[in-house]
């Protein structure tokens, strides 16, 4: 055992897998041989674990058992490895707590300390118990892999813990553990440059070092389709499918608003039909009742007056006829000559004195004479008598023709009276029905009359005009209100905007001032790092190279007095001069004072990151600040947005309620002018109706008026036949009166002449007789002749005395009560007239009531028509109809209500406007399906519908896309797609260089590798000439292109996307270079899709080239370096390279201090090599302070080479048992 | 002259190879980056490069709204009568998609499923397609997949999910829509057959 080096000195298994105890020791060589599935990789799989402690990183297949079930199958199973060092050994044992713990001991390993007296394993706590008992220390349990490797690589800062390390690596010993599993795990595999790349790379990084292609992609797909949704969002045609949208939306919308209000009306318009069809019955029968009694009251009492009025009329006719009668009698009074008669009867009296006084006087002269005069008086009386019988016979025949006549006269003036007044009865009568039928008709006309001016002053339609107009008014207010709000959120929306756009403007000026200044500072840095760069390429050739491979501390002498330029100058050819040494120019100066001014490699190294940090910082910042600047744009987006959209939505309903409004305005106005030109022709046809019955009636009326006058024409005429044939009757009737009476009057007179004659000669004869006898006959003559002319005035007064007694009678019983008749005629004809005047007023207001009631009967009958008609119309053509379905709830739903449409209108029109509704929708729909049919289904819009949708989906889907364009929501996927295009690009870029950083890793590795290879003693065997090992460029077509993003980014700092859809031509060039980011992404991006590749890691940054001549073969540059000879040479060059990897790694990643250490190289199966070589390979690693553990197949003398070497047995119980094969080591 | 001369998109050949096969590029299309290719072509510079080229081996593209397509200068009444029977079977088709509850229009998206079921829920519309010819299939679903099968392949609809197998309706549909709104039916009276009837393609 080698005692002077820390080394991995031992091995036991306690129950692990199928070995129940193995104690292997491992400070030398190491080969294990055994038969394939003896458990040879098992163990050393179990030694591995020692160095890597990553159960997930032994080459275990994911079919077999994980590490910790298949080895620590017990809970007393132990795997234990001892560490020798300098003085005393110590030892880790790693046993399962649930999980894999590890805890370590400061003592060698002793099987006491696990073993009970009957070779039983103990029990964790038990064996924690014995060794404390025993005074040694023990450490607390490691729980982490982690924490046990920074123990075992000396990283570890716990001091208690710290003494138990193998080596003492740097920051970079996680390379050994790697390098370590990488040669166990490769060594299997072919010899592929490709696998030496992967080495090493795994070997300087870590899993997540490397660029997730899958996670790329899926930037660069999000990206993608961001990209293409906002493009095809800002395609005319979308953008014309946008207004189609919108634009059929408010028409739908209107629609099936208009619809539903329709609906509603029809629904109150059912209800109150079905609640109103009663009580309007009834309104109507009322109606007719109050009409009946109506016309009953006014026929009564036109009943009544006209009796009065009869009565008044009698009377009227009473007095007329007796006044009539009494100027009749008055005139014929007159022509009688009554005024004469009663003069001269008012002489009688005195007339009658006079005859008595002339009779005495005629007596006393003829008192002396009386016998002759009683002789003479007597023939004279007698003769007289004779005259007088002869007189008074004439007198009686004439009388009695006289009286013949006039009798015959009498009966004619009877039959003409009698026939006048047949004639006069028939006129009366004809004229009497003409006369009712003229006053029939003029009380007609005279209704007709006050009809017309009943329908003058009737406002037809009042309360539906008035309805009208006080909801015109309501409209007109509420439109002004809206008006005025509109033009307030206009203005608010015009205020918003511009406050948006100055935030806007405010951000964008910020970043980009921003973006300025950092890449301003960027420039600067960068210029720095070239400078830094410029220095140290030159540094090999220049004095500080020199200085730094022939000065010895020359930074503490040189380095405080030189200038840093001069430092870096590759013309100044310096040279050593011994004799100047430790002076300048031969001056010696005292420099430990002095501040040194030169700086190493190191801090040339370290200014650069410094640089390439604060660049990193710097473009970190701005990217914060980007972000900062697009949150604080969205959050401006979404609060002016939601402002905006809100008010514009407010301002699009107003509109809209404002358009919606006007409509409804002009729809009003319209019938409003309707109901106005209804009401205005209803009277006209009204006046119309009456007019033409007016001018019926005024026609017939004239028409009878003309019959009258024909027929009292006729009657005239035949009443003037009648009297004239009368009158000639009556004057031939007293013309044979007259001409027999007169012919009776000559005879008369004749005879009467006789008589006087013979009265004269008596007389005569008498006179002679009183002459004779002495008596004055002239006196007695004179007296006589008076009394003659007394008697023959009293005769004529006799002849009147009929008619002035007549004549008094009637002038006191008539003549003189004639004004009393007139007056009381007036007063009558009056009381007629106000009569008739009431009659009058009664009618008129009878007809206008009767035609109110008959008005609002027939508008009860009509409504209730209108209703049925309705109602039927409804059940019979519209309860069936989808349009019922449709809008059944508000229909069903609606408040009894009167409103100005009847029902079958409403149902015709809600048919009609459903059937133009549907057209409308169905464009709508088709705008909708072709607007996201642009989309992709999975747009991050979310413009997607269903072909199923509702129509509640499609009107949402319109509301959505109203939304963001209000909100202007593409603006903010433009900017979240603009950051997104930038962090993408970055994200590759930082990646790209953050892989491309160790790039010079690897280039350093192969250089060391490369001078490993050289200084192998490989010309000592002459086996193999030598192994070069050179880097190429990477043809890696995705990694070119992350290259070449990498390159854009840098040369175009940040992509700052303002141009990204940008088409203003200010900022075309910013344009230009996002058309070029987004090119090479899309790139990128079907690149990925060709190369079906997961990740880019370190290895395909470059190619890796052998060049390697064993004998006479030289393979030449290659990548594969698996035909250089037999497979023994392959198996060597491999275990050579993987050696080299490994020293390589090991050296880099150690602390310098600590060089007394060494590791294992596992390499399993190296059976198929030769001897020769074997012996060759082992001498390699020892050199570089490396035992090898190999695995041989059998026993075949190669294992005498190695120090240790164990066999493998399977036993009968299925347990392996390892135990050391007894043989020489020849040579190690 | 070579292709080069006419400074033409590098997507040239993919053009062609669509619309030479009597298809159509819509701009609604997004397999295969169709509407990037509608894109291309719908480019004004493009479009006349294109046309002058294609003109040249006797293609000519057609421009109709929102999607491309080829006609064949001076083509033989033979490969017209074929179109036409070949447009023939889409009356059928056109009508019942056209009679669907859920109307079928120019970026719709439906399943064969959805069609089949409200087929088989309403006779009308079983009947409708029964009576397309040309399908020999046996049940209405697997009809109706072969219609949008048809359909796919000339491109009138495209497969937007395999999955769901989910179609959309491409802007190419129009095209179909306007030949079918152009064909009018005519009676004839005058012929003894009382069935006689025709069509006329506008």
């Amino acid at each position: 055992m080698e005692t002077n080096c820390r080394i991995l000195n031992r091995i036991v298994e306690i129950n692990i897998s199928n070995v129940k105890y193995a104690d292997i020791e491992l400070s030398g060589n190491t080969c294990f041989v055994g038969t394939n599935n003896f458990g040879k990789t098992s163990l050393q799989r179990a030694i591995l674990f020692f160095y890597s402690a990553n159960s997930r990183g032994l080459g275990i297949s994911a079919s077999q058992k994980p590490f910790e079930e298949h080895y620590f199958r017990y809970e007393n199973s132990y795997l234990i490895y001892e560490i020798a060092t300098e003085d005393k050994a110590f030892f880790v044992m790693v046993y399962r707590h649930n999980k894999l713990v590890f805890r370590f001991v400061d003592a060698p390993y002793n099987p006491d300390f696990f073993f009970t007296a009957n070779d039983e394993a103990m029990k964790i706590k038990e064996i924690i118990g014995n060794l404390e008992k025993r005074g040694i220390y023990i450490s607390n349990q490691i729980d982490t892999f982690e924490r046990y490797r920074n123990i075992i690589y000396g990283t570890e800062t716990d001091k208690q813990l710290s003494k138990f390390h193998l080596l003492k690596g740097n920051e970079k010993y996680q390379n050994i553990p790697k390098s370590i599993t990488n040669v166990f795990l490769s060594s299997k595999s072919s010899v592929d440059s490709r696998f030496i790349k992967d080495f090493i790379a795994n070997s300087l990084t870590t899993e997540s070092s490397s660029i997730k292609l899958e996670q790329v992609e899926r930037q660069l797909r999000q990206f993608n389709e961001k990209y293409s949704d906002i493009e095809t969002y800002l395609k005319k045609e979308s953008q014309q499918l946008i207004e189609l949208i919108d634009k059929k939306y408010d028409q739908v919308h209107m629609l099936k608003g208009a619809q539903m209000e329709m609906a509603d009306k029809l629904g109150s318009s059912l209800r109150f039909a079905e609640t109103q069809n009663e009580s309007i019955r009834e309104a109507s029968k009322k109606k007719e009742e109050e009409l009946d009694v109506l016309t009953a009251e006014h026929e009564t009492l036109k009943e009544n007056i006209e009796s009065k009025q009869n009565d008044i009329r009698e009377e009227i006719g009473y007095y007329d006829r007796t006044i009539r009668d009494a100027n009749k009698k008055l005139k014929a009074y007159k022509e009688q000559n009554v005024e004469e008669a009663l003069e001269k009867n008012q002489e009688r009296e005195k007339l009658q004195v006079e005859l008595n006084i002339a009779r005495r006087e005629y007596e006393s002269l003829t008192s002396n004479v009386a016998s002759i005069e009683m002789k003479y008086s007597t023939l004279i009386e007698q003769l007289r008598n004779d005259k007088s019988a002869y007189i008074n016979k004439i007198n009686s025949r004439t009388s009695e023709i006289f009286n013949h006549y006039n009798e015959l006269q009498l009966l004619q003036k009877n039959e003409y009276n009698k026939r006048d007044a047949e004639l006069k009865q028939k006129r009366d009568e004809s004229l009497g029905e003409v006369n009712s039928e003229v006053t029939a008709k003029q009380i007609e006309f005279n209704e007709l009359k006050s009809e017309e001016k009943v329908i003058r002053t009737t406002r037809f339609y009042e309360q539906e005009i008035k309805d009208l107009e006080s909801e015109l008014a309501e409209l007109r207010a509420v439109s002004y209100k809206n008006k005025s709000e509109r033009a307030i959120k206009q203005n608010m929306v015009q205020t918003l905007q511009r406050e948006w756009e100055a935030l806007e403007l405010k951000l964008k000026s910020s970043l980009s001032n921003r973006v300025n200044q950092t890449n301003n500072e960027i420039i600067k840095l960068k210029n720095e790092i070239k400078d830094i760069e410029g220095k140290l390429n030159v540094q090999h050739d220049a004095f500080y190279g020199f200085l730094e491979k022939n000065v010895k501390n020359w930074h503490n002498t040189i380095g405080k007095v030189v200038n840093e330029k001069l430092l870096f100058r590759t013309d100044i050819t310096p040279e050593m001069k011994q004799e100047t040494a430790d002076t300048l120019y031969g001056i010696s100066l005292n420099l430990e004072t002095v501040e040194v001014v030169s700086k190493s490699i190191e801090e040339y190294q370290f200014e650069k990151n410094e640089r390439l940090a604060a660049i990193r910082d710097l473009e970190e910042a701005l990217n914060g600040f980007q972000t900062a600047n697009n949150e604080e744009k969205m959050l401006a987006a979404d609060k002016f947005g939601k402002q905006l959209g809100e008010m514009k939505e407010d301002v699009k309903v107003l509109t809209y309620s404002l358009e919606l409004a006007d409509k409804r305005e002009h729809k009003l106005g319209s019938e409003l002018e309707e109901w106005r030109h209804k009401a205005g022709v209803e009277v006209e046809q009204s006046l119309t109706g009456n007019r033409q019955r007016l001018n019926i009636i005024e026609e017939e009326l004239t028409l009878l008026n003309k019959k009258k006058n024909n027929l009292l024409a006729d009657f005239d005429n035949q009443f003037n036949k009648l009297k004239v044939y009368n009158d000639e009757r009556l004057a031939e009737l007293k013309e044979r009166q007259e001409t027999e009476i007169s012919e009776l009057e000559v005879e008369k007179k004749n005879q009467v002449k006789d008589y006087e004659n013979k009265e004269d000669e008596l007389s005569k004869e008498k006179d002679t007789n009183f002459k004779s006898k002495g008596v004055d006959a002239k006196q007695l003559k004179g007296v006589e002749n008076r009394m003659k002319e007394i008697q023959e005035a009293l005769k004529e007064i006799e002849q009147y005395a009929q008619i002035v007694s007549d004549y008094l009678k009637d002038k006191r019983e008539i003549f003189d009560k004639m004004p009393d008749f007139i007056q009381k005629k007036e007063e009558f004809v009056k009381s007629n007239n106000d009569l008739t005047t009431q009659v009058e007023e009664a009618t008129r207001k009878f007809n206008t009531k009767r035609m109110d009631l008959n008005k609002q009967k027939r508008a009860f009958d009509e409504e209730l028509i209108d209703f049925n008609n309705g109602i039927n119309f409804y059940s019979n053509n519209f309860r069936e109809t989808p349009v019922y379905t449709k809008y059944s709830d508000i229909i069903e739903r609606a408040e009894a209500k009167r409103t100005n449409y009847n029902i079958m209108d409403l149902c015709t029109q809600l048919l009609k406007n459903d059937s133009h509704f549907n057209e409308e929708y169905g464009a709508f729909q088709r705008y909708v399906n072709e607007f996201a049919g642009k989309f992709k289904i999975d747009n991050h819009f979310n413009f997607i519908i269903r072909n199923d949708a509702s129509q509640g989906e499609y009107e949402r889907f319109a509301q959505n896309l109203r939304s963001f364009i209000n909100e202007n929501k593409i603006e903010l996927s433009i900017a979240e797609t603009a950051t997104q295009i930038g962090l993408v690009t970055d994200s590759i870029a930082t990646k790209v260089k953050e892989l491309s950083g160790q790039k010079d890793k690897i280039q350093h590795i192969i250089t060391l590798i490369a001078e490993d290879f050289k200084k192998a003693e490989f010309e000592e065997s002459k086996l193999i000439e030598f192994i070069k090992i050179r880097l190429e460029e990477s043809d890696n077509k995705v990694y070119k292109l992350l290259k070449r993003i990498q390159e854009f980014r840098e040369e175009n700092g940040l992509v700052y996307n303002e141009g990204l859809f940008n088409t203003d031509f200010a900022t075309g060039q910013k344009r230009e270079i996002s058309g070029r980011a987004v090119k090479l992404l899309d790139q990128l991006s079907s690149a990925i899709k060709e190369q079906e590749q997961e990740e880019i890691r370190l290895q395909d940054l470059f190619e890796l080239k052998f060049n390697i001549k064993e004998g006479m073969n030289e393979t030449g540059w290659t990548h594969k370096i698996d035909s250089i000879g037999s497979t023994g040479t392959d198996i060597l060059v491999k275990a050579i390279i993987y050696i080299t990897l490994l020293h390589v790694f090991i050296k880099e990643s150690s602390h310098r201090s600590s060089k007394d250490f060494k590791v294992h190289c596992i390499i399993d199966e190296v059976g198929q090599i030769s001897a020769h070589y074997l012996r060759e390979l082992l001498r390699f690693a020892k050199n570089r302070n490396i035992m090898m553990i190999n695995g041989l197949p059998n026993k075949s003398g190669l294992e005498s080479h190695y120090k240790y070497t164990y066999q493998f047995r399977r036993e009968e119980n299925n347990n392996v048992r390892i135990f050391p094969s007894i043989v020489t080591e020849v040579e190690a | 002259m070579l292709a080069e001369d006419f400074n033409l998109p590098k997507q040239t050949h993919d053009i062609f190879g669509i619309m030479a096969r009597g298809n159509f590029i819509s701009s609604n299309g997004s397999k295969d980056g169709m509407n990037r290719l509608y894109d291309i072509v719908n480019n004004p510079d493009n479009f006349d490069r294109l046309q002058a080229y294609f003109n040249v081996i006797r293609y000519n593209i057609e421009r109709g709204n929102n999607f491309f397509y080829f006609s064949k200068l001076h083509e033989p009444n033979s490969e017209l009568e074929k179109k036409l029977e070949r447009f023939e079977r889409y009356i059928d088709i056109i009508d019942l998609l056209a009679s669907m509850d859920n109307k079928i229009t120019i970026g719709s998206r439906f399943r064969p499923s959805e069609i089949a079921e409200e087929c088989n829920a309403n006779v009308r519309l079983k009947q409708k397609l029964q009576k397309i010819p040309l399908y020999r299939s046996e049940t209405l679903h697997n009809k109706v997949r072969e219609i949008c099968d048809l359909m796919s392949r000339d491109s009138f609809l495209e497969m937007e999910d395999e999955k769901t197998e989910s179609y959309k309706v491409l802007d190419s549909y129009a095209y179909l829509l306007d030949v079918i709104n152009s064909v009018a039916i005519y009676e004839d009276t005058g012929g003894n057959t009382d069935d006689a009837q025709g069509l006329i393609y506008n």
